[in-house]
């Protein structure tokens, strides 16, 4: 029985080792298969007219490319190679970029999935009522709206007619503030990025749990709950919408995985300088050890939550841990 | 009473104030990063080479209304000796406090020389003599006229304490890299925002800068960052030019510095034959661009591909009118025959082309514009059949680089700057590694008169020689020139600063009203 259990552990660890082989190779590869390259794209429109000898010279240096040994190598002593426009280590542009993209992200999906939670169960617990009808055809509407239409609307609104919230960036660059003002600052230019993501987000996760919590509500273990005279907001949460939840971690969990790409239309839009604005400009640059970089981090990323997800279903359903 | 009139000069002379020192000027650019500030790690684009332009000076510099005295007070050229011969301004200093001398000059001859420099030929340089603490003389191996442009005005003087040490220049990344004798100090470049700081060098030798510190901003919209007061100076469309006027603003227009061209790949049938290149040109109808796709705002340019405001800009340049009739008679007289259903076609085959298309526009920036749906149309009008291909930037280049391509819309500025850019922009010997130079090399005269053209020293001759490549550009039709868009930017006046757009551009023919000496009066 034991060895059992650590035949399905070791298997399980195996296949999420494959997993990340076939992630490291697709990383390797897929971006070099982008038509252009580095030395068409920095130069072939600049002033600097290069001869064909020039053009040649270039051409040969910033081909040479490690093979996918010496790339897996490399990652293993944690060397992602060195950007050729940034001339910096790819790992070191990554961590740069990665905090406001957690912030700008992380934040959207908290308070989005919170909002969508509470706002979903509510309105199924008020079903075929007039604010649940209202609330799930706004909804609707909104979930249909690309992001760059709502972040492009809100920056005319609230940027350029109100004057409310700045236009671009993650704060005032190289103004001498306070540690508490230098905060509110990083606040005053996070509202109109998180508005345009949590606008986003929302309505998806609104519609998911409504939806789940419809069909929880008509369960037996709910009607015995009700019949047991228990609290309504007992029944609501403590009962109906724990076992709603599941769909939403699974979809938190997959948003999350796909941060950098999610965030990307949204961080262009505002200059925001998280993954998204770094992936946007490494792809117009042909920056291609760049790029493999944040398509790796980002794989390695979905990974890692399925990896995590796979654990917290086990703690939020116990059905879940038993079946394994 | 002269007592008292001296008195009032006096009050008055006292109360005129010095120009105001302000403490910081923020400018807005689209992509942010442009690399690091030196001559061996910005990136090639002009925004990368102004970046550098604060923290390093050159000979001479340029204003809006042509060269002014840089880090050279005075110059000339000696034809007898082949040479140009510099006094530099003996109140230079390198940010570190040294003097800047005439062996910082040599040096950087030998230099980039040794370690070539992208943005600058020295191939016609032998070398350079110190004839004094301040007095150098650069002598050529032959003449080469683009020298004051191409030389004088765009190479930055290195200091020679500092590089004469280094092997690898393109590795060396040290604080020292950064020290030059322009009129700012660069203090930091943040990758992950796209911003740069600068502070103020107040022991320049033209003066203390008047902003105390020079900060760039990474803007998606440029126009809102300046409508909110986040930035002070900023690239805007035409339309936005009124509305930004009566919120306060000041709008400046730079000259016709940048062209769209439709590129041709004259290497294959039928666009080898100049007859079909000029139907093409008959079939298009370059007003209809710009008032579709434009909005109304450009120009109509010179086929001849010099700017209509350039000095040796010909006049007599043939034209050609918007004229489908005769387009249809052209291509007509290449063997194809209207079919049925109006298409053309030889041998039984409809003439089909592909037109690739992206978004460029002036300094490199990509917006969207519908220039490829109206030639498409254009085109289609006179029977052929087009496939319109919208590809991003780096792709389009690409295809164009490798001759994937039948037709393509491009562009690029330089063409108010010495025409030296018709070189680059036509032959393939200058512009091999260009995706905007036509490259192309099959009429000889044109050829001959290219290379005739750099040599000549003397102007009125020079000009002569610029005027009839016009000519022959336009007959040949290499590329065929489109329209010149509107290029404007706006900036806060209450700042106190003047930003304009530079004669022939900064430097090499950048239209970017970025301007040092703005800062400097």
């Amino acid at each position: 029985m034991l060895s059992g259990e650590w035949n399905k552990r070791w298997t399980g660890i195996a296949v999420y080792l494959l997993g990340a082989a076939v992630l490291i190779y697709l990383s390797y590869r897929l971006p070099a298969l982008l038509p252009g390259d580095f030395v068409t794209a920095m130069f072939a429109s600049s002033h600097v007219t290069l001869t064909a000898e020039q053009d040649a010279q270039l051409r040969a240096w910033y081909s040479q490319r490690p093979d996918f040994g010496q790339y897996l190598l490399g990652l293993l002593r944690l060397d992602w190679g060195y950007s050729f426009a940034f001339l910096t280590p790819v790992s070191r542009l990554i961590l740069e970029a990665l905090p406001w993209t957690l912030l700008l992200a992380g934040s959207a999906h908290a308070l989005s999935m919170a909002l969508g939670f509470w706002a979903g169960v509510e309105a199924a617990w008020r079903r075929g009522g007039r604010a649940e009808k209202a609330a799930v055809g706004l909804m609707t509407v909104l979930e249909g709206l690309p992001e760059i239409a709502t972040g492009v609307a809100l920056l005319l609104v609230f940027a350029l007619h109100a004057g409310w919230f700045p236009a671009s960036g993650a704060q005032t660059v190289y103004a001498r503030l306070s540690l508490w003002s230098w905060m509110l600052d990083v606040l005053h230019h996070l509202a109109l990025p998180l508005a345009t993501l949590v606008l986003a987000y929302l309505p998806g996760n609104f519609l998911l749990t409504r939806a789940s919590m419809v069909m929880v509500l008509g369960e037996p273990f709910v009607q015995t709950a009700r019949a047991k005279g228990l609290p309504p907001l007992r029944v609501r949460y403590g009962h109906a919408a724990r076992n709603a939840l599941l769909p939403m971690v699974t979809r938190f969990g997959l948003r999350i995985a796909f941060m950098v790409t999610g965030a990307l239309v949204v961080e262009t839009i505002h200059s925001y300088p998280g993954l998204g604005t770094l992936l946007f400009n490494a792809i117009a640059k042909r920056d291609l050890p760049l790029i493999q970089g944040i398509v790796l981090f980002s794989s390695l990323m979905v990974l890692a939550v399925n990896v995590a997800l796979d654990r917290v279903y086990g703690y939020i359903d116990p059905r879940v841990a038993h079946a394994r | 009473m002269r007592k008292t009139l001296m008195a009032i000069w006096l009050v008055l002379a006292l109360s005129v104030p010095a120009a105001a020192q302000i403490s910081e000027i923020r400018i807005a650019d689209t992509t942010g990063d442009w690399g690091y500030p030196n001559a061996f790690r910005h990136y090639p684009r002009g925004p990368g080479y102004v970046r550098m332009s604060w923290v390093f000076d050159t000979l001479v510099w340029k204003d809006e209304n042509g060269y002014v005295p840089g880090l050279a007070r005075t110059w000339s050229f000696y034809p007898k000796i082949l040479a140009f011969a510099f006094e530099l301004h003996p109140k230079a200093k390198w940010h570190d406090g040294r003097a800047v001398t005439a062996d910082d000059v040599v040096f950087t001859i030998s230099y980039f020389k040794k370690h070539p420099y992208g943005w600058i030929s020295l191939d016609h340089v032998d070398r350079a003599e110190a004839k004094g603490p301040h007095q150098v003389v650069i002598r050529l191996t032959k003449p080469y006229a683009p020298f004051i442009s191409d030389v004088g005005g765009t190479m930055p003087i290195l200091p020679r304490h500092i590089w004469e040490k280094v092997d690898q220049p393109q590795a060396f990344d040290a604080p020292e890299a950064f020290i030059g004798s322009g009129p700012y100090r660069f203090k930091d470049f943040n990758k992950a925002q796209g911003t740069y700081l600068y502070e103020a060098f107040a022991d320049h030798h033209l003066g203390r800068p008047r902003a105390e510190r020079l900060i760039y901003v990474r803007s998606g919209k440029p126009l809102v960052s300046l409508a909110t007061g986040e930035v002070d100076l900023a690239n805007i469309q035409p339309e936005m030019a009124e509305p930004l006027r009566q919120k306060g603003m000041a709008i400046i227009q730079d000259e016709r510095g940048w062209v769209k061209k439709l590129m041709i790949n004259h290497k294959k049938p039928p666009f080898d034959d100049r007859r079909f290149r000029q139907a093409l040109a008959h079939a298009l109808n370059r007003q209809e661009i710009i008032d579709r796709s434009q909005r109304g705002f450009g120009t109509p340019a010179s086929y001849g591909l010099l700017s209509l405001d350039h000095e040796m800009y010909n006049p007599d340049t043939p034209v050609y009118a918007h004229d489908p009739e005769k387009a249809r008679a052209l291509i007509a007289g290449l063997g194809y025959t209207k079919g049925a259903d109006g298409i053309l076609q030889r041998e039984g085959r409809p003439l089909k082309v592909e037109l690739l298309s992206s978004h460029i526009t002036v300094g490199g920036q990509s917006v969207a514009d519908r220039d490829g749906e109206v030639i498409k149309k254009q085109l289609e009008a006179v029977g052929l059949v087009v496939d319109l291909v919208n590809l991003e930037q780096a792709t389009t280049d690409s295809k164009v680089k490798n001759w994937g391509f039948d037709l393509a819309v491009s562009g690029h500025g330089g063409i108010s700057g010495d025409a030296r850019i018709l070189n680059e922009m036509i032959s393939s010997q200058f512009g091999a590694g260009s995706v905007n130079s036509a490259r192309y090399d099959a009429n000889l005269e044109l050829a001959r008169l290219l290379d005739a053209q750099i040599p000549e020293m003397d102007v009125v001759k020079r000009k002569l020689l610029v005027q009839r490549i016009q000519v022959f550009h336009a007959e040949d039709l290499p590329a065929i020139p489109l329209y010149h868009p509107q290029s404007m930017a706006a900036y806060n006046p209450q700042k106190g600063i003047q930003w304009f757009f530079t004669r022939g551009g900064i430097s090499k023919g950048v239209p970017i009203p970025q301007n040092k000496m703005a800062l400097l009066r």
